[in-house]
C-alpha cells in the first residue's frame, strides 16, 4: 500500500499543497510545460513516450519520476 | 378525446381505423401524425393518468443472468410511459450505429441514418431541442460528442390537452390489450382488460404496438403463444437480441486544462470512439461522460497519482492550489452487442392480475462489452496524453479485471430489442416499416425494433423512429 495512505488527509494536501515550492529546488520544468510534452532528458533506454500502465493510470513512461 | 374509462369510451361511438397499443413516446407521437393526416385512431392506455402501485404491480418481473433493475421499477405504466421519469438526455444514434460490423455479429439496419434525418426538425420541435452540434475529433480515435440535456417532455402532461381537444385521437385510459388474435396474416381483434376484470374484444384496421422496450416483446410472445403463431408468423426472434447500455464510473481524469473542452449546462462532456477505432480495437461504440469531481475528490485522485508520478501529482497540486478545476469523474455507458442469448421470455409460473405471464428476462454482459469498456478507458487516457491534455486512472475493478460493481449505476433503463428490425425473418421481427413480417396490419413503435443500441439514449431515435412510421401509416391507411 502506498505511504500516502497512511498519512491524515490534512497532511497530505498540506503537503501537496507545498510541492510546488519544491521544484524551485529541483529545478523541475515549470509547471504548465507537462501540457507540452517531456522536456528532461530520460537517462533510461526506454522510449519516453511508450503508454504504459501503472497502478490503474494510464501514462507516459515519462511521467513516472 | 381522452377517456378515463373503455365505457366512456364505447358510450362514445368512435370508429377508430388504426389502434395505438401504449401512449408514450412511440405511441402519442404516431397517434398526432396520424390524427393530423385526417385517420380516425384510438390509443389503448393500460394505466391512468396518473402513477398507481396498482398498475405498476402489472410490471413485475424476473431476470436471469446479471444483476439488473427490479423490471416494475426501470419503466412506468400510466399516460406518456416512461417519459414520466426520462432525464431527458438527447442524442440520435451515429451514422455507423447503423452499419453492420465485421467483428460483431447481427449488426446493421436495413435502414441508414439517413432514413430517419428527414424527421428530426420534427423530432427537435417535439423534445424542445436545439440543434445538435457535429461532432469534433478530438483525435484519430476520439471526437467530443454533444449529448442535449431537455426539457425531459413528459408526453402524456405536454401533448394531454392537445388530445383532449382532438377528434380524430380518442385515448382510452385503463384499458389493457392483454393480448392481439391473429390469422397469420392478419390481426383480428384485441383483448381487453379493464376496470379489473375482461372488457371483451376490439377490432381495428390497423395495429400498432407501441408498448415499451420490454412489453412489446411480451405482448407479442403471448399472443402468439394465445394464437398458435397467428401474430408473429415468424417468430425465430421474437423476444432475442434485447440490448441495454451499461453504464458505470470508469475512472478519473486528471486535466491539464478543464476549459479545452466544451461543456455543457451542467459542465458535463461526452466522448466517443470513430469507426476506425472501433474496427482497430474490434469493440462497439461507448460513450464517456465526463464529470467536473467534486474538491474532496481531487485530493483523492492527486494522492493516488502521487504515488505513482510524483511530478505529475505536483503539476496538479499545483493547479489546485490555484483553485483551478483539473480533475473529472469518467462515466462510461456502452453499446451491447446485440445476441439472441440476451432475451425476453414468458415465465412459466408467475401471471399477473390479468393473467398474463411475466417476464423473464436473460440479459448478460459479453466479453466483447468488457473489451469496449477496458479499451475505450485507455483509448481515451492515449488520447488525452497524446494530445498533452491530461492523464486517465482506471478504476481498480476495471484495472484489477475484477468483476462489475453491484452497488452502482449499472445500466441506463434503456430497453432495446426484442423486436428487433431487418430482413431476415429469422434475425428480425419487423421490416424496415416497422411491420411484423408476414403480417399485413400489425406494426411496432419504440426501441424494441432497434437491431443495435449504439450508445446514446434512444428517446431522440425513438421520436425520429415514431415520426418515420406515422408518415408511412398515413399513406398506407389512407389508400
Amino acid at each position: 500500500m502506498c505511504f500516502f495512505k497512511k498519512m491524515s488527509r490534512r497532511t497530505l494536501v498540506q503537503a501537496l499543497i507545498a510541492l510546488p515550492a519544491l521544484s524551485l529546488f529541483r529545478k523541475l520544468p515549470e509547471a504548465d510545460a507537462a501540457r507540452a510534452g517531456p522536456s528532461r532528458a530520460d537517462p533510461s533506454p526506454a522510449d519516453p513516450n511508450e503508454i504504459v500502465e501503472v497502478n490503474g493510470w494510464i501514462l507516459k513512461r515519462s511521467d513516472l519520476a | 378525446m381522452i377517456f378515463d374509462s373503455h365505457e366512456a369510451y364505447l358510450a362514445a361511438n368512435f370508429k377508430p381505423k388504426v389502434c395505438i397499443l401504449g401512449s408514450g413516446p412511440a405511441g402519442t407521437t404516431i397517434a398526432r401524425k396520424l390524427g393530423a393526416a385526417g385517420i380516425p385512431v384510438v390509443v389503448l392506455e393500460a394505466g391512468s393518468r396518473e402513477f398507481s402501485d396498482e398498475s405498476q404491480d402489472f410490471y413485475r418481473g424476473t431476470t436471469v443472468g446479471d444483476f439488473y433493475f427490479d423490471l416494475d421499477i426501470t419503466r412506468l405504466r400510466y399516460m406518456g410511459g416512461s417519459s414520466n421519469h426520462w432525464a431527458g438526455w438527447c442524442r440520435v444514434l451515429d451514422k455507423q450505429d447503423f452499419e453492420p460490423k465485421a467483428w460483431a455479429p447481427d449488426t446493421g439496419w436495413p435502414i441508414r441514418r439517413t432514413d430517419i434525418e428527414p424527421y428530426l426538425p420534427e423530432v427537435h420541435d417535439i423534445l424542445e431541442l436545439p440543434d445538435f452540434r457535429p461532432d469534433v475529433p478530438i483525435s484519430d480515435d476520439i471526437r467530443w460528442v454533444q449529448l442535449i440535456k431537455s426539457p425531459a417532455v413528459r408526453f402524456g402532461e405536454k401533448f394531454a390537452d392537445e388530445l383532449d381537444k382532438s377528434r380524430n385521437i380518442a385515448v382510452v385510459l385503463n384499458t389493457y390489450a392483454t393480448e392481439l388474435a391473429g390469422d397469420g396474416k392478419r390481426v383480428t381483434g384485441a383483448k381487453l382488460w379493464s376496470n379489473g376484470q375482461d372488457a371483451g374484444a376490439f377490432s381495428a384496421d390497423y395495429f400498432i404496438v407501441c408498448t415499451g422496450g420490454l412489453e412489446n416483446s411480451r405482448l407479442l410472445l403471448w399472443s402468439n403463444q394465445r394464437s398458435n403463431g397467428g401474430v408473429v408468423p415468424n417468430a425465430t426472434a421474437l423476444g432475442s437480441y434485447w440490448m441495454e447500455h451499461p453504464t458505470f464510473e470508469g475512472g478519473n481524469a486528471i486535466l491539464a486544462d478543464y476549459g479545452e473542452f466544451e461543456v455543457d449546462a451542467v459542465n458535463e462532456a461526452f466522448f466517443s470512439p470513430t469507426l476506425a477505432a472501433m474496427e482497430r480495437l474490434r469493440i462497439m461504440n461507448f460513450g464517456i461522460r465526463l464529470i467536473e469531481t467534486p474538491y474532496a475528490g481531487v485530493k483523492h485522485v492527486i494522492a493516488d497519482l502521487a504515488c505513482t508520478a510524483p511530478d505529475m501529482a505536483e503539476w496538479v497540486a499545483y493547479r489546485l492550489s490555484q483553485n483551478l478545476r483539473c480533475a473529472a469523474q469518467l462515466y462510461v455507458a456502452w453499446e451491447q452487442a446485440p445476441l439472441a442469448s440476451n432475451r425476453i421470455e414468458l415465465s412459466k409460473t408467475d401471471v399477473d392480475h390479468a393473467g398474463v405471464p411475466r417476464i423473464e428476462m436473460h440479459w448478460k454482459k459479453s466479453e466483447l462489452e468488457r473489451r469496449t469498456l477496458v479499451e475505450g478507458l485507455k483509448l481515451f487516457g492515449t488520447t488525452l496524453i497524446e494530445k498533452n491534455l491530461g492523464r486517465v486512472r482506471l478504476m481498480d475493478w476495471i484495472a484489477n479485471s475484477e468483476d462489475y460493481p453491484t452497488d452502482e449505476e449499472t445500466a441506463g433503463h434503456h430497453h432495446m430489442g426484442g423486436t428487433r428490425m431487418g430482413t431476415d425473418i429469422t434475425r428480425s421481427v419487423v421490416d424496415a416499416n416497422c411491420k411484423v413480417h408476414g403480417m399485413d396490419n400489425l406494426y411496432v413503435g419504440g426501441s424494441s425494433v432497434f437491431c443495435t443500441s449504439g450508445q446514446a439514449n434512444p428517446t431522440t431515435t425513438i421520436t425520429a423512429l415514431a415520426c418515420r412510421l406515422g408518415d408511412h401509416l398515413s399513406k398506407v391507411v389512407a389508400v
